[in-house]
């Protein structure tokens, strides 16, 4: 008892203060005033009394005091907080400093000091004293930042909650032992705690070498439990998201369970948009997946609108700041209320954008969707075209064009006034434009029903028709297309096919036409000049054999597989190139007549009553792939950036898949031919021959 | 026979590594310093105006608090490896190169304990050493990947911190991503 008095003595109790003053020039660098700062971390925890390191200590004591002793003994590579003031007194909460003499006083009832004891003393008391004491005017550094060494930080978890129970276990098995034992060893801890960074090392480097091997397994089974690191928490923010936006969204999920602060990262919407970002318009490299370019337009259709209604409201409120210079609270009100309305403007989460379209994508992928039927038409239907919204037109044999709320089912408006079947239309927010086999093409006012104005010329049926600003393009039986420009009132008829013409594209970026024809050709047109650019087809060119229905030219990002690449290795193919994007140079004869045809799309599509779909590079006119599968004529096709969707005579739908060509889904269960298809995000219409018209629906959940 | 001054990388426990200079310069951060304290290199015999020529023959040292030497040893090699490789402009193909597997040397030299892999980062970042950071965030990217809470949170010794309540409606928030 007096002597563990007298060590008090010889270490004062001032000791913590002075020693925290310290800074200790690197994390690894060990101090005793961590002691105290593990020590005070945890007494926060247990409210107990710590143990000063000049101290020796009887294990009597409860468990949980032995517990602080272990983590001060096993603590001390961390340093206390950055002190800009070296005189300051070190942060420790007073009342710690009062558990310490407590505890020094429970020391002093409950422990008989053994002579050996004493002796080791004399050589450890020295020892600590040095390294406890540290004038603070002597450090390197006094002011420099300093770090927590990971384990030790008060401000990680990790480690914390294993530690205790590690510490319990020691204690418990240190109190088997005899007394004397119990000392020395806690000598041992003692000096080891005590000493600065470069001697632990020293330390543990000898004990290493003394080290049997069934001690150095236990070693290393225990060193690589113990380093481990909670990236996510310890990181930097910037650096633990950086490492999130490497994962896939399945792995962003689980890491989002894992504990409060992964979640925080793991939804953080940054990550999300970049997940998002990776995903939109392309299949993702790394996963496969794509999100729907459509959803993306729509998003962002959607949230123009929104934005500029709220950009009304601010503005008019705005304005009505400025105009009327009103009381004062009643501006305050105004600035109040364009917050809220800025505010309102804040878009969900991007995870929840994500979600959504993951949902989409998989229910598309496993062919999962529920159907919608419109039943209406009194003949086939002939035509079909979806807003990708909530608006479906269809045209029929019956003459009528019909008007459906996709939502609801219901038939909203049927339009008359063509005298045979309605075989083609396209519409916009404002006109829909009808081609029918009276030969005859009508502009509409669909909101009100009303038929603006009617344009003849075509000496037989209209088969096609598309429109761009003011030029509308038909395409009919006589085997002209025509095209119309609305506000001159001039109509151009290009010639060239000896078919009908079934399918007519205009292509806005490149102001040029595609055209397809019962000819089994296609045709490419300059509406600048109303010249032939190109035609497409022939046995040359692994062209249709039956009459192409359907053409549709489009750009892609991403690379397409073709039939060459299976053929590479055939000698005299000459064409081992992977194509894409731009045309292959192997390929060589870029068509001259395209050169000086800027934005070009690089690829389009074909349906053809030869059963087989193609996919053709524009510049080289070469068909680069066939789809085979459908066993009757493919009377329509539409596509998306992931996806094409053909409807036949054999009474399928079939869902393939861009990129790769590969037939996903069949879906049959039809009673007649499939005379045209529609595609939207998360959508598919079909109209049969017996009128009747059909939706996919992939966006159930 | 303008010799290059030696560079020396002094580290926050006090060790010195002398190197090459194309081998610090990897590290922006001391590129970026290297060039306010030497003329480049291809100029170096015609301006020697700013620098004092009696230190031309003393090394150039360059402090590095925040990275001690067992990490900057580690740093240094990777820097070494890569030292005649011009590594693309960083912000340019950003997608193509996030979605790139990590390299084998790369996946390789980074197979260490945790605590190095972090501090490796945490240097990296300071240094400013893209590629190595990238090359790193990875390697933990990795370490989560296809992984179910309960193994990440074995992974990395972390205390699941949710009540009963808070995880099972997280599960459900996150479980669309489960099947696919």
């Amino acid at each position: 008892m007096s002597d563990s008095v007298k060590q008090n003595d010889k270490i004062p109790p001032t000791l913590h203060r002075k020693t925290h003053v310290r800074s200790p020039d690197s994390q690894a660098e060990v101090s005793s005033n961590s002691i105290t700062l593990g020590s005070s971390s945890l007494t926060k925890e247990a409210g107990l009394s710590t143990f000063g390191t000049g101290n020796k200590f009887t294990f009597t004591s409860p468990t949980t005091k032995f517990a602080q002793m272990a983590m001060n003994l096993s603590a001390p590579c961390s340093t206390l907080p950055h002190n800009t003031n070296p005189t300051a007194p070190a942060i420790v909460p007073e009342h710690s400093m009062e558990n310490n003499d407590n505890t020094n006083a429970s020391h002093t009832t409950t422990h008989s000091h053994q002579p050996a004891s004493r002796t080791e003393s004399s050589v450890l008391t020295p020892f600590l004293n040095n390294h406890l004491i540290t004038n603070p005017t002597t450090t390197d550094s006094p002011v420099e930042e300093h770090h927590y060494c990971y384990r030790h930080d008060p401000h990680t978890q990790c480690n914390k909650a294993a530690d205790e129970i590690e510490m319990t276990r020691i204690q418990k098995r240190l109190e088997t032992l005899p007394h004397q034992d119990q000392e020395a060893i806690s000598h041992v801890w003692s000096v080891f705690s005590a000493a600065p960074g470069q001697q632990r090392t020293l330390i543990l480097q000898g004990l290493l070498t003394m080290c049997c091997f069934p001690q150095l397994s236990l070693i290393s089974q225990e060193v690589s439990k113990l380093i481990r690191i909670d990236f996510v928490e310890a990181l930097p923010n910037e650096l633990a998201l950086k490492v999130l936006c490497y994962l896939d969204c399945q792995s962003l999920c689980s890491a989002a369970q894992v504990s409060v602060k992964w979640k925080q990262m793991a939804d953080d919407d940054r990550v999300w948009r970049h997940m998002c970002e990776q995903h939109i318009d392309r299949k993702c490299p790394q996963c496969g997946w794509g999100l729907p370019l459509m959803a993306v337009k729509r998003l962002r259709e959607s949230s123009f609108v929104r934005k500029r209604k709220h950009d009304t409201a601010l503005d008019e409120l705005q304005n009505s700041l400025k105009h009327l210079p009103p009381p004062l609270d009643e501006c305050k009100a105004i600035t109040e209320k364009c917050r809220q309305v800025k505010r309102q403007r804040r878009t969900r989460p991007w995870k929840a954008v994500y979600s959504e379209r993951f949902k989409v994508e998989r229910n598309w992928r496993k062919g999962i969707y529920k159907i919608k039927k419109f039943e209406g038409h009194s003949d086939g239907v002939l035509c079909c075209q979806y807003d990708n919204n909530n608006l479906l037109m269809t045209g029929s044999y019956d003459k009528t064009i019909k008007i459906w709320n996709v939502e609801t089912g219901k038939l909203l408006r049927t339009l008359t006034g063509h005298t045979r079947g309605v075989r083609t239309l396209a519409f916009d927010e404002q006109k829909l434009i009808s081609g029918g086999l009276d030969g005859t093409i009508k502009v509409w006012n669909y909101r009100t029903g009303q038929c603006i104005s009617t344009y003849t010329g075509h000496s037989e049926g209209v088969i096609s028709v598309d429109f761009h600003d003011k030029v509308i393009v038909s395409g009919s039986a006589d085997s002209t297309v025509k095209v119309w420009h609305v506000d001159t009132r001039t109509c151009y008829t290009l010639r060239g096919h000896t078919d009908w013409v079934t399918s007519v594209k205009i292509h806005s970026k490149s102001k040029t036409l595609f055209t397809a024809s019962d000819d089994a050709t296609v045709r490419l047109w300059d509406l600048r000049t109303n010249k032939c650019l190109k035609v497409y087809g022939g046995v040359e060119n692994n062209g249709h054999i039956g009459q192409i229905q359907c053409v549709i030219p489009f750009t892609v990002k991403d690379k397409l597989t073709t039939d060459l690449q299976e053929h590479a290795n055939v000698p005299d193919s000459g064409e081992g190139n992977n194509q894409s994007e731009n045309s292959n140079e192997e390929n060589g004869k870029v068509d001259e007549a395209l050169s000086g045809i800027p934005n070009l799309p690089s690829h389009m599509l074909t349906a053809s009553l030869d059963n087989t779909i193609k996919l053709w590079d524009v510049r080289t006119g070469k068909c680069i792939r066939t789809q085979f599968g459908h066993i009757e004529g493919v009377w329509s096709i539409a596509a998306d950036t992931f996806r094409i969707v053909s409807g036949a005579h054999d009474r399928t739908i079939k869902v393939w898949d861009l990129q790769t060509g590969k037939c996903m889904h069949t879906f049959g269960g039809h009673v007649s031919p499939i005379s045209c298809v529609a595609l939207g995000d998360s959508r598919i219409v079909c109209g049969s021959e017996s009128g009747e018209v059909k939706m996919y629906c992939f966006d159930c959940s | 026979m303008a010799k290059e001054r030696q560079i020396v990388i002094i580290t926050s426990d006090g060790d010195k590594f002398p190197v090459e200079r194309k081998v610090a310069e990897k590290s922006i951060l001391i590129k970026n310093m290297l060039k306010n304290l030497l003329p480049p290199e291809d100029e170096q015999e015609d301006d020697d105006s700013d620098v004092d020529v009696d230190e031309d023959d003393e090394p150039i040292e360059i402090p590095t608090q925040n990275v001690r030497s067992a990490v900057m040893k580690n740093i240094l090699e990777w820097c070494e490896h890569y030292k005649d490789y011009e590594f693309p402009d960083d912000e340019q193909d950003d997608d193509s190169k996030k979605s790139a597997p990590i390299d084998p040397w790369d996946s390789n030299f980074l197979n260490v304990d945790q605590e190095m892999l972090y501090e490796i980062i945490l240097a990296a970042n300071y240094l400013n050493i893209k590629p190595l950071l990238n090359a790193g965030c990875k390697v933990v990217a990795e370490m989560i990947r296809g992984k179910s809470p309960e193994e990440i949170r074995k992974t990395f010794n972390i205390v699941n911190d949710f009540t009963p309540e808070e995880e099972a409606a997280i599960r459900r928030e996150n479980e669309w991503a489960e099947d696919r």
